[in-house]
């Protein structure tokens, strides 16, 4: 199967041009890749050595859109190295929660580091020692349950009066939401300390959270209220030990893609137990809410994936959810391992596709043609139908973002805006200013390399092209993020 | 993500074993106690770092043969009330042993574990020794026990 038929049909033509493949194998991969990359990318995977205090950020474009308020937190590594050891992949660096706190026309930043254990024993070692996703595990490290492995660095979510630091392979890490002072992990129930619970809790319009652990074939269903707490954690056998770092669902159904990359072998780090199998296919178990033990299996052409979009049914039944899909997991298996050592590696792009799950037991792939990550729509729209993917651009061929895209389901058009050649994009989420899908706006981060300077941005959800309405610059460069949430 | 699923999976079961053998290594031990020679040995197991100060240390002393999966030397419950407990195993043949240890903090006599295997309950192993992926192994746990006093110090966590 094709997922970039425009860029298979591109390959083709320009093979029929005997300079263009002269050219080709003149230029390797890397070389390619290496030159579609901004100068000084390594920026985003920098130590940051201390937490910032609070500190306003600066005025530099436009100006602060009327009526536009709130908080918007982020999560991502920002702690790599100790003494001469390292992490071994951009997954496992320690948690920084980053506020941006907008009101008043200003924009306040501050950012302080989830204080786990895991880098309290790395602090007390000076090195990197935690064994994690693509990190193996150090000499004399003593793990007593995988929330001691957690450097809590992916996302955020509030729940009541926490503001909580998510990973995916262990509890949430409760913070106070506005000093970002760590107030512990949660356990979520009796008997239920240390399970795990991913970054990506699928949020209903009314507040409801949903949400998976896992632990290879096994997993647990998560149901909490709006304010966090803890309404069931229903156990579920699934056909396969997949990688899953996310799930969707619709107003009526938990959707869990399983892609062929397979936990097939007891080892750490994890990437070490992952075997990808790309004959095996990928499903998609498709779960009632209200009867967890209805299940529904549709099969798929093989992809790998780290984040789908939000879910939702049609009236005849229909099943429908973006994706930003890949070849293969070679990106997570090796190239964001690479990053870290300041290399880049040639992997598959992530590109938005739309999935279909028919009422017949069919399942269908239809992509787009378009590099995109990090897909984010309204959330007043979880579960229903909607017609936009908010998402990054990876439009210039490197791992890293250098644009963000809305693209519309209908026209099938990206409306899109390129930062140029000094920036790296990081997610963008959607912030309503009124009640239809496209009134509001966008607001996200970047890190402007040639100033060495974390950005934030605020774009009209309709006129991404025309570029943001307004930017503040922080004193401080941030090492690339990962997930955010919005809070009014 | 999986992870550390298996820690203990072998180590619940095992002290579970060591839990509901207790009677009978208990008689068992008195009669070695009342056989033992006269450089019988003493061992002073100290366990410290204990933070809910409440329910039980269950223990139970091993020898190489049953470290993995078989029957204990001895087992014993102590009260958890205070940071640091201990208790004096007596009458002991000299020789190598391994302790392993959970903090029983709700009394229901088992080393609680999450759906999916991971403890829930403190537990620790002689010589603080830890395993990776599943029960820390004999030769990371083994002690020498000689003829008088021996004293071993556990951090239950």
């Amino acid at each position: 199967m094709s997922f970039d038929p425009a860029r298979r049909r591109f390959l083709a033509q320009t093979a029929v041009a005997a300079g263009t493949v002269v050219a080709a194998s003149l230029l390797s991969p890397e070389a390619a890749l290496a030159a579609a990359m901004p100068a000084d990318w390594h920026l985003g995977f920098v130590d940051l050595e201390a937490d910032l205090a609070p500190t306003a950020m600066r005025l530099v474009h436009g100006r602060a859109p009327a009526g536009l308020g709130g908080r918007l937190y982020r999560n991502g590594p920002a702690k790599f190295r100790r003494g001469t050891s390292s992490a071994g992949h951009w997954f496992d660096g320690d948690g920084l929660i980053r506020r941006f706190a907008l009101r008043d026309g200003g924009v306040e930043l501050t950012a302080r580091f989830v204080d786990t254990p895991k880098r309290r024993m790395e602090a007390r070692a000076g090195a990197m020692i935690v064994p994690g996703f693509g990190t193996p595990a150090g000499r004399d490290v003593t793990l007593s349950s995988n929330d001691d492995a957690s450097p809590a660095n992916t996302s955020v979510m509030m729940a009541g009066g926490d503001l909580w630091a998510l990973w995916e392979a262990g509890s949430p890490m409760a913070l106070d939401p506005v000093t970002l002072e760590t107030r512990g992990f949660r356990s979520l129930g009796e008997g239920l300390a240390h399970m795990p619970f991913l970054a990506h809790p699928r949020i209903e319009p009314d507040g409801r959270v949903w949400n998976l652990g896992q632990s290879g074939s096994r997993a647990i269903v998560w149901r909490l209220s709006a304010a966090g707490a803890m309404e069931a954690a229903t156990p579920i056998e699934l056909p396969r030990a997949s990688y899953i770092h996310d799930f969707t669902a619709t107003a009526r159904h938990i959707v869990i893609v399983l892609q062929p990359w397979i936990y097939a072998r007891e080892a750490l780090p994890i990437v070490d137990a992952l075997q990808w199998q790309p004959d095996q296919g990928t499903q998609v178990l498709v779960l009632d809410k209200t009867d967890l033990t209805r299940r529904r299996l549709f099969e798929l052409p093989t992809f790998s994936f780290f984040h789908l979009g939000d879910a939702w049914e049609e009236k005849d039944g229909t099943i429908r959810f973006d994706a930003c899909i890949e070849r293969d997991p070679s990106f997570g298996a090796s190239g964001a391992r690479a990053l870290v050592a300041g290399h880049i590696m040639p992997s598959p792009l992530p590109m938005l596709a739309m999935i279909a799950l028919h009422p017949d037991g069919r399942g269908t792939l239809s992509p787009t043609g378009i590099a995109a990550e990090f897909p984010r729509s309204d959330a007043r729209r979880a579960g229903l139908p909607r017609r936009y993917s908010i998402h990054t651009g990876l439009y210039r061929g490197g791992p890293l973002a250098r644009g963000i895209g809305v693209f519309d389901w209908h026209s099938g058009r990206d409306m899109r805006f390129d930062f140029g050649d000094g920036q790296v994009v990081e997610e963008f989420l959607f912030v309503p200013a009124g009640p239809a899908e496209a009134e509001g706006w966008l607001v996200g981060t970047t890190l402007n390399l040639d100033e060495r300077a974390t950005e934030l941005h605020v774009f009209r959800a309709d006129a991404v092209g025309a570029g943001p309405v307004a930017t503040w610059r922080a004193d401080a460069a941030l090492p690339l993020g990962f997930h955010g949430t919005f809070v009014e | 993500m999986q992870f550390l699923d298996l820690i203990c999976i072998a180590t619940i079961t095992a002290l579970t074993a060591c839990g509901t053998a207790g009677a009978q290594t208990a008689s068992a031990g008195v009669a070695a106690q009342t056989s033992a020679p006269a450089e019988a040995a003493t061992l002073t197991l100290t366990f410290t770092g204990i933070e809910a100060k409440r329910g039980t240390i269950m223990l139970a002393l091993y020898d190489e043969a049953g470290w993995s999966g078989g029957r204990p030397i001895r087992s014993e419950m102590l009260d958890a009330s205070a940071a640091v407990v201990g208790i004096s195993i007596t009458g002991l043949p000299a020789g190598r042993y391994g302790v392993k240890a959970f903090h029983d903090i709700n009394g229901n006599g088992k080393m609680d574990s999450n759906p999916f295997g991971m403890p829930t309950e403190p537990y620790a192993f002689s010589n603080d020794a830890k395993g990776q992926r599943g029960p820390a192994s004999w030769s990371d746990a083994a002690f020498t026990v000689t003829a008088g006093g021996n004293a071993q110090t556990i951090t239950i966590r």
